[in-house]
């Protein structure tokens, strides 16, 4: 993906239910492998820009568009497979599909994505590249052998973070994926989830209450001064 | 992309084998449940419209068709008359007539009936599918004084070759003269047949009319002078209750049907066994129906686990849901998760409930057919039991659509976030 942004946002709006408004969002960007930190307090409506970034959630009005691909344009089914094509997506928790083993979750992306399976297996099987961004986000291959269910708290955000970078996706979307993890391990993982997005040139939001994290990161937002309808909600 | 959802069924599926063991099993219990009913009402259903076979026609006096079939094969109820052994021989020389077995019905033996016939039937009678009598013990008649009893009467009175056997007039359980100036021995003993032959009490025609002749010392002014005759083979009662009938060619059956019904001497019945038998069967095969009802409904009860189950999960696997839509499953693919996981779960229940009942019969058909006489089906699987997989399969696949839609619902309210 060559665009300049991996985020616009102009004049958004949304809401869960008609009539309330939960963001309203005169501007935000993201530039192509650019690393933010979006920071905001819990209900301040960070989850919501995150389903309407997905394009899981259709915004109210406003533009939106991710790698230069406007999401109001395309149907439900389109913005599913953009998705699958573009994004990469790590939880706060339980990341893991619990029946598949640390390397089925890893290349699940790819089940679902032909773009992401293509671009993951131009250097070989996607076997290797789901092993190699295992191994380079510090997972060996003892761990990579364990049940999903058997990792670690640490160990199963390192999976979902290789899960998510798998075929580098345009843009990367981390909802507080460190909350449940000490800190020296936090650290760790930010530094490592950096180095591999830069690797892919892929742009990383990563959204977290704790400002504390906003030192990791060249750019620092913080949702309250964006959004306007955040002091109502919240 | 379904190969991968297929994928992730199997693995889902495999990965609560508890739950799903416990449902499959539901499903191949009640699968069983209904085969194993199927093929009992099919193996009845058979054994009854073959309680006799090979007799092409059966005479008697005039009646209903069920009725004459219910006291010349069942043994129920009383003849409505009797027929004389004038007719008998008109109708056993008639052109096309193979071979003619007479019987002599209305006494009994504690509680069981007596037939009063001649060797020809333990050579011509046939039931299932042509099966002839065979005997377990002994020989047919050897004489005038022979008995030879069927393999419930020699288990349940506990008879054996050489046994004594007393007559009584009549059909009462308790009978009010028995014949005990008339011992008579056990011959034979037959095997098991599955059909009233094993209820029966078999002696010669000669016997039957000496019992009448004690008890009504003559008053039918019958002839005796076949007695002093020392050839009992050639004895002739005065009259019979039924003729079985066999003929040369099938195609003489109706012709021979027709003259018998109209036989100007005496007023005769002449019914068609197979006939007969599937009008009676529609009678008394009534509550067969109903047992087939039953245990679809089982099996309807067991596809219902599998929406019970898979919606009863449905919460635990919110997260994994939001998950395969983050990581690019569209709606269609959590559908189909949700289908296949429940097919998979209905065929491998099918599957197991199929086997299940095909061993159990394997295993019990020999002890059936030598006990009760019975014969369960060829074995094997039969088209029933395809046709019930293919039902089952699909009808388990429908019943994943409740708890798919839900997932789907769940899904698209969760977004990407899931607070659990």
């Amino acid at each position: 993906m060559t665009t300049e942004f991996a985020i616009q946002i102009g004049q958004l709006e949304f809401g869960w239910k008609p009539g309330q408004t939960l963001l309203d969002i005169d501007r935000f960007e993201l530039a192509a492998g650019e690393s933010v930190f979006l920071v905001g307090p819990s209900g301040s409506g960070k989850s919501s820009l995150l389903a309407v970034i997905a394009g899981i959630a259709p915004a109210s009005a406003g533009e939106i568009a991710i790698l230069g691909q406007d999401m109001t344009a395309l149907s439900p089914a389109r913005r599913d497979a953009f998705r699958a094509d573009n994004l990469g997506v790590i939880f706060q928790l339980f990341n893991l599909v619990p029946y598949l083993s640390p390397l089925d979750n890893v290349m699940l992306p790819c089940r679902f994505s032909k773009a992401r399976r293509d671009r993951a297996t131009r250097n070989g099987s996607l076997r290797s590249e789901a092993e190699r961004l295992l191994n380079s986000l510090g997972l060996d291959a003892a761990t990579i052998s364990r049940a999903s269910t058997e990792l670690s708290v640490g160990q199963q955000q390192r999976v979902a973070a290789a899960r998510a970078l798998i075929g580098a996706p345009g843009l990367i979307i981390a909802d507080e994926p460190t909350s449940a993890l000490d800190s020296s391990s936090r650290n760790n993982f930010i530094e490592l989830l950096q180095g591999e997005c830069e690797a892919a040139n892929s742009a990383l939001l990563f959204v977290s209450h704790d400002e504390a994290l906003g030192r990791f990161f060249d750019r620092h937002v913080d949702l309250a001064d964006i959004n306007r309808a955040g002091s109502v909600v919240a | 992309m379904n190969g991968a959802i297929f994928n992730l069924a199997y693995k889902s599926v495999t990965n609560r084998l508890f739950t799903v063991g416990l449902t499959v099993l539901a499903i191949a219990m009640s699968v069983t449940l209904f085969l194993g009913v199927d093929k009992i009402r099919t193996g009845a259903r058979e054994s009854f419209s073959t309680t006799i076979s090979g007799t092409d026609l059966i005479v008697g006096a005039r009646s209903g068709s069920i009725n004459l079939l219910l006291y010349s094969v069942f043994r129920i109820g009383d003849p409505t008359g009797a027929m004389s052994w004038e007719s008998y021989e008109q109708i056993a020389g008639a052109s096309g007539v193979e071979w003619a077995v007479p019987i002599s019905l209305g006494d009994s033996h504690r509680g069981y009936r007596v037939v009063g016939t001649n060797n020809t039937y333990f050579e011509r009678y046939r039931y299932g599918r042509d099966l002839p009598l065979q005997f377990a013990a002994g020989e047919a008649f050897a004489d005038a004084e022979g008995v030879v009893i069927g393999a419930q009467v020699a288990s349940d009175l506990g008879y054996e070759i050489g046994s004594e056997v007393s007559l009584s007039h009549g059909i009462g359980e308790v009978s009010f003269a028995e014949h005990d100036d008339h011992p008579l021995l056990v011959t034979g003993i037959l095997r098991p047949t599955g059909t009233p032959v094993d209820r029966s009490v078999h002696v010669t025609l000669e016997i039957i009319d000496r019992i009448h002749d004690d008890g009504a010392h003559d008053d039918d002014g019958h002839e005796e002078d076949g007695h002093e005759d020392a050839d009992h083979h050639q004895h002739e009662p005065e009259q019979i209750t039924a003729v079985f009938i066999g003929m040369e060619q099938p195609t003489l059956v109706l012709r021979l049907q027709r003259q018998v019904n109209t036989y100007p001497e005496e007023a005769l019945s002449a019914i068609i066994p197979g006939v007969a038998l599937m009008q009676l069967w529609e009678v008394v095969g009534a509550g067969e129906a109903a047992f087939g009802a039953i245990s679809a409904f089982v099996i309807l009860v067991g596809l219902i686990s599998i929406a019970t189950s898979l919606s009863a999960s449905l919460n635990e696997r919110r997260r994994e849901m939001a998950i395969l839509r983050a990581v690019g499953a569209r709606p269609g693919h959590v559908f189909t998760l949700l289908i296949s996981e429940a097919a998979a779960i209905a065929a491998a229940g099918a599957f197991a409930g199929i086997v299940l009942i095909n061993l159990v019969f394997v295993m019990i058909a020999g002890l059936v057919q030598s006990r009760y006489g019975l014969t369960l089906g060829s074995g094997g699987l039969s088209p029933t039991d395809m046709v019930t997989g293919v039902v089952v399969v699909t009808a388990g696949a429908l019943m994943g659509v409740l708890p798919a839609r839900r997932a789907l619902k769940n899904a698209l309210a969760d977004g990407l976030t899931i607070k659990l």
